[in-house]
């Protein structure tokens, strides 16, 4: 219990930081005052319906739903590399909205963020199974090299969409390292919807995954299928990863670095695991997000550059600590 | 020895399409006064646009092809090579903080520190706690995926580092990122070309340790080579070539880690003398048709040349493992 309290502290505390820092500060009588009795002349109140609040309701889905879908795919595919961004679900999603727009030819408006939903979901089929999760030996270094082959081909296809649209350097970043900086213009409400199913369906298949990690022969004699179990997982993570892609593009590491903290504080069992992580995701991207804002106020990093700069290490340590064997 | 010949063949062909064509195309013979000294305006294009870009891409090439082809020799892993382990994106990074700073170093000895700090980085992470007096040093699949964390680390830094710049700057930072061979000039081909030859001598000098390596470290010992030294030595010379090379056009993605297996197939060579040649000349075969696509695919835009090779590379590098996963290689 008393972690669950400490969990929460902290993301309230993420909440109220991304809330109220910026370049514009706003005392706390106006900020309820907005949220009780907008005034729409009010600069104050303005800025912080309409930029701030949508912005942080994005960092505590996306947030959420990275961390979630990465302890999904960590457990399914047993690997500690995994992650929505390294796998390269996030730039199948970040490719199929791209292409949309080119198509379409404007700029990417509501109905074209839904293009994440299909992307995402054959780039993560793509890599579990090139990886070789259908037959139940993905390896770490398979599936990280097939994702990092992956994720590489895409970006490099989304940045020549990007130029050839003729879109400023503004355009490339958001949908090569993600942001939270656009997240007024983005659907947030469906988007939101979307990633609570996920969770929800994720919720749900816990104990079965958790069986299904055991081994595919165990858990057949525990009753569950395998294949169904993984294509229910692998639907959640989709539906996960693509909504946080909608929001705030392909935000990498979010997924590997949340995880193995949440384990750690949760036990093995799966369906806490899976609820603290979805809490830290939200917690490090919203402090990742004000870092990224407070650091060179009033220029801004992005979200996606400060997650990348804490994951890239992380990511090292554990593909360090990796035994060979394990690896191959 | 014909199939070399091929190789060097197929990149006089490749050099003359690239010189001929693009925003405004040239016939052979407009191609040929250039090349001769002509000074009507075709010839111009071919003397000061196209001639200093094509023979960059040419050095780079070559020095990425040479540099993959010695990191999977002496790792004895296809996927072990400057761009898959992170290095290239080491150098990178330091040019870029070099920009960010003003620091007023030539940007080939920023690249070349960045390099070998990245490498050296890497191989200590990699290292097991146990068995650290093993000759082997770390397994490769570990060296590998240190790398490509150590990439990613890199990669973010570099897109912080963008951050800070003006926004011309910045783009044209991004541009050189995913590898630029525009606005080359003839200094830039000198500069490559002088390193180039320095590094392939120093190379032609350890031709004999790699191949007494390839048998094996205990033979090698057994024959009286220092095996550690050695490898030190070559990585060394293989950090420096692509580093020279990113220092010019950008840390191009894939090139090194093509170039060595599909020189070989081209080439059917197996001494490893053979194999670095067959697989420089491929890499400048790849960088020029690359560079060339990435002018003439599309009228009046021109990609960076690292879309092209990632978008070629990529499906490789996917079909690389694929195959190695049916053998159960990997």
């Amino acid at each position: 219990m008393k972690t669950w309290i400490w969990l929460s502290l902290l993301l309230c505390a993420a909440l109220w930081l991304s809330l109220f820092s910026g370049a514009r500060s706003v005392p706390l009588h106006d900020a309820v005052q907005a949220f009780i009795a907008a005034d729409s002349t009010n600069a104050d109140h303005v800025a912080l319906l309409y930029v701030r609040f949508p912005r942080v309701v994005a960092g505590l889905v996306c947030g959420a739903a990275l961390g979630a879908a990465g302890m999904a795919m960590q457990v399914l595919t047993r690997n500690p590399l995994a992650d929505p961004g390294i796998l390269g679900v996030n730039a199948g999603a970040a490719f199929a909205v791209t292409i949309g727009a080119l198509l379409a030819g404007r700029a990417d408006g509501a109905l074209l963020a839904f293009l994440a939903f299909p992307g995402a979901a054959v780039a993560a089929v793509a890599v579990f199974t090139l990886g070789g999760g259908l037959r139940g030996n993905a390896s770490p270094v398979r599936l990280t090299l097939a994702g990092a082959a992956l994720s590489a081909l895409l970006i490099s296809l989304v940045t020549a969409l990007v130029l050839i649209r003729g879109e400023s350097l503004e355009v490339v970043r958001f949908w090569v390292v993600g942001s939270l900086a656009e997240a007024r213009t983005r659907p947030l409400l469906v988007m939101s919807a979307t990633a609570l199913a996920g969770g929800a369906i994720l919720l749900a298949i816990a104990t079965k995954l958790e069986a299904l990690a055991l081994g595919e022969t165990l858990s057949r004699g525990l009753g569950t299928r395998p294949r169904q179990v993984q294509a229910t997982v692998l639907l959640a993570v989709t539906l996960l990863t693509g909504a946080a892609v909608a929001l705030a593009g392909p935000i990498a590491f979010l997924g590997l670095m949340v995880p193995p903290i949440a384990r750690r504080i949760t036990g093995a069992s799966l369906r806490p695991g899976i609820l603290a992580s979805a809490m830290l995701g939200a917690t490090v991207l919203l402090f990742a997000d004000v870092a990224g804002r407070l650091l060179f106020s009033p220029s801004e990093i992005p979200a996606g550059i400060m997650t990348a700069l804490i994951g890239g290490p992380v990511f090292v340590l554990i593909a360090r600590r990796l035994s060979p064997g394990a690896i191959a | 020895m014909i199939r070399q010949l091929l190789l060097v063949f197929l990149l006089l062909v490749a050099t003359v399409l690239a010189l001929g064509l693009g925003q405004a195309s040239l016939g052979p013979e407009a191609v040929w006064q250039g090349l001769t000294g002509g000074d009507d305006a075709g010839a111009l294009v071919v003397q000061i646009l196209r001639g200093p870009r094509i023979a960059t891409a040419i050095l780079v090439g070559a020095a990425f092809g040479l540099s993959g082809a010695i990191f999977q020799t002496l790792l004895r892993n296809p996927l072990a090579s400057p761009d898959v382990m992170g290095f290239s994106a080491g150098s990178g990074l330091a040019i870029l903080g070099a920009v960010t700073v003003n620091l007023a170093v030539p940007m080939p000895i920023v690249a070349c520190a960045g390099g070998l700090l990245t490498a050296a980085f890497v191989l200590v992470v990699a290292r097991p706690a146990v068995g650290r007096t093993s000759l082997e040093g770390a397994p490769a699949v570990t060296i590998v995926l240190v790398g490509i964390g150590v990439g990613f680390t890199a990669a973010a830094f570099g897109s912080f580092l963008m951050t800070r710049l003006s926004g011309p700057e910045a783009a044209e930072a991004q541009r050189w990122l995913a590898g630029s061979l525009a606005a080359r000039d003839w200094s830039d081909v000198l500069q490559l070309f002088g390193m180039v030859v320095v590094l392939v001598a120093l190379l032609l000098l350890q031709v004999r340790n790699l191949r007494l390596l390839e048998l094996g470290s205990e033979l090698a010992t057994g024959l009286g080579i220092n095996v550690r030294k050695s490898r030190l030595g070559l990585s060394a010379t293989a950090v420096l070539l692509a580093a020279s090379a990113v220092a010019i056009a950008g840390p191009i993605a894939f090139v090194a880690l093509m170039a060595p297996p599909l020189g070989a197939r081209i080439a059917r060579t197996t001494d490893a003398g053979g194999r670095m040649l067959a697989s420089a000349l491929t890499g400048a075969l790849i960088v020029v048709l690359a560079d060339l696509a990435s002018r003439a695919m599309l009228p009046g835009l021109q990609l960076p040349i690292g879309v092209m090779t990632g978008i070629l590379g990529a499906p490789y590098l996917l079909w690389l493992l694929s195959r190695e996963i049916e053998r159960g290689e990997l």
